[in-house]
């Protein structure tokens, strides 16, 4: 067993619905690493598993909600396989969209009440429930109270998703 | 011309600015990466052009970090903003279903590479085979036969003449030519003990001073 055996172990490792990998505290403090320049050896030792995953079709990420490394197929092998954990189900996905524009405006949480209106439709319990089930999100029934947990941050590539908004955007601009 | 080489100190200068980044010391976007393509510019010349193309490479790798940073810290502007501003458009179902398009990652989570099975592999690979074994010399038996390592002839000529086929049409060419497709050690070894019988049966000759190949 050696340095990278043991990453690729805690990078893979799926310790909750939604919680996958390892933050760079607990993967210094598993391999023993205390000197000074820890960052540095952090940083050399990710780029070069790196390396070595790319003709594997897999690549390290960064959950930033969570603060986690995991690991992720690369976009060749995600568009292959269809990723989407929506497909055939377009009501789940509004609801979610929904609830994470909530979320961001409200700096965390996201009332129930505020995510119907922005879904402009009266029923979304049963959304709520099953995105629950998946892992997305947290139903808080004492405020009524929305949190996203950090899966959304392993499943979804929000900097692509801004891409797509921005585009849309523009497009309904011109 | 003058001999001048700048290329290790500036290769030099871009590992401590990577590594000053890498500590949080330096901020990429206030930093200025001019001065650098500036030198690259002033001192290059054809004497310094191969060693001044990996400084090359160095510094424009730094620029393509600083980008990506310029490009993280556009969009982390508004991006609150751009949500509600879409949400104000009253979108349907179906076109907050397609603004996901594209952007589902597909995780690689393995259950079974479980911490346990990697320390009883650690175990048996460290010390079942650890055994009590006894080296014993061996006695001579006298035999009639002579015994010799046989390798299948036809099979690997065959082998050879399939490498020298295959070889032929890129000949003459640098010796690592030869080799330049092969990833696998294994196929690279093999290749190469072809290639010394087929040195040694004169299909293919060497010229040491221009490392190459030719029939």
């Amino acid at each position: 067993m050696n340095e990278m055996s043991i990453l690729m172990h805690l990078l893979s490792k799926k310790r909750s619905a939604y919680q996958i990998g390892a933050t760079e505290e607990e993967i210094l403090d598993i391999l023993n690493v205390k000197n000074k320049n820890k960052s540095i050896y952090f940083q050399n030792l990710i780029v070069g598993l790196s390396n070595y995953l790319i003709p594997l079709g897999l690549q390290i990420k960064f959950n930033s909600l969570n603060l986690h490394w995991y690991l992720s197929s690369d976009k060749e092998i995600t568009e292959l396989i269809s990723a989407n954990p929506f497909e055939g189900k377009p009501s789940l996905a509004a609801t979610l969209l929904c609830t994470l524009t909530s979320c961001l405006k409200n700096s965390g949480s996201a009332p129930i009440q505020e995510i119907r209106n922005l879904r402009n439709k009266k029923d979304i319990m049963s959304d709520l429930k099953e995105l629950e089930k998946e892992g997305y999100l947290i139903i808080d029934k004492t405020t009524y109270q929305i949190h996203l947990t950090p899966l959304i941050g392993y499943k979804l590539d929000l900097h692509k998703l801004l891409i797509n908004l921005s585009l849309k955007l523009k497009e309904s601009k011109i | 011309m003058e001999e001048i080489d700048f290329s290790e100190k500036i290769n030099k200068k871009i590992e401590d600015i990577k590594e000053e980044v890498l500590l949080g010391k330096i901020n990429l976007l206030e930093f200025e990466l001019l001065p650098i393509f500036s030198d690259i510019k002033d001192s290059l010349n054809t004497f310094n052009i191969k060693n001044y193309s990996k400084s090359f490479i160095n510094v424009c790798e730094l620029l393509d970090r600083k980008f990506e940073e310029l490009r993280n810290l556009l969009n982390s502007l508004d991006i609150e903003k751009r949500f509600i501003e879409f949400m104000k458009k009253n979108p349907n179902e179906k076109e907050m279903y397609d603004i996901f398009t594209g952007c589902w990652n597909f995780n690689f989570e393995i259950e079974p590479l479980s911490y346990n099975f990697l320390e009883y592999a650690l175990d048996r690979f460290c010390k079942e085979k650890d055994l009590d074994f006894a080296i014993e010399h061996l006695d001579k038996e006298k035999s009639d036969y002579q015994f010799l390592l046989e390798i299948p002839k036809l099979k690997f000529t065959e082998k050879v003449n399939e490498f020298f086929e295959e070889i032929k049409n890129i000949l003459p060419c640098n010796f690592e030519e030869v080799f330049e497709n092969e990833i696998d050690q294994i196929n690279i070894y093999e290749k190469f003990v072809y290639l010394l019988h087929l040195l040694q049966l004169g299909k293919i000759k060497y010229q040491r001073e221009t490392n190459s190949l030719y029939i």
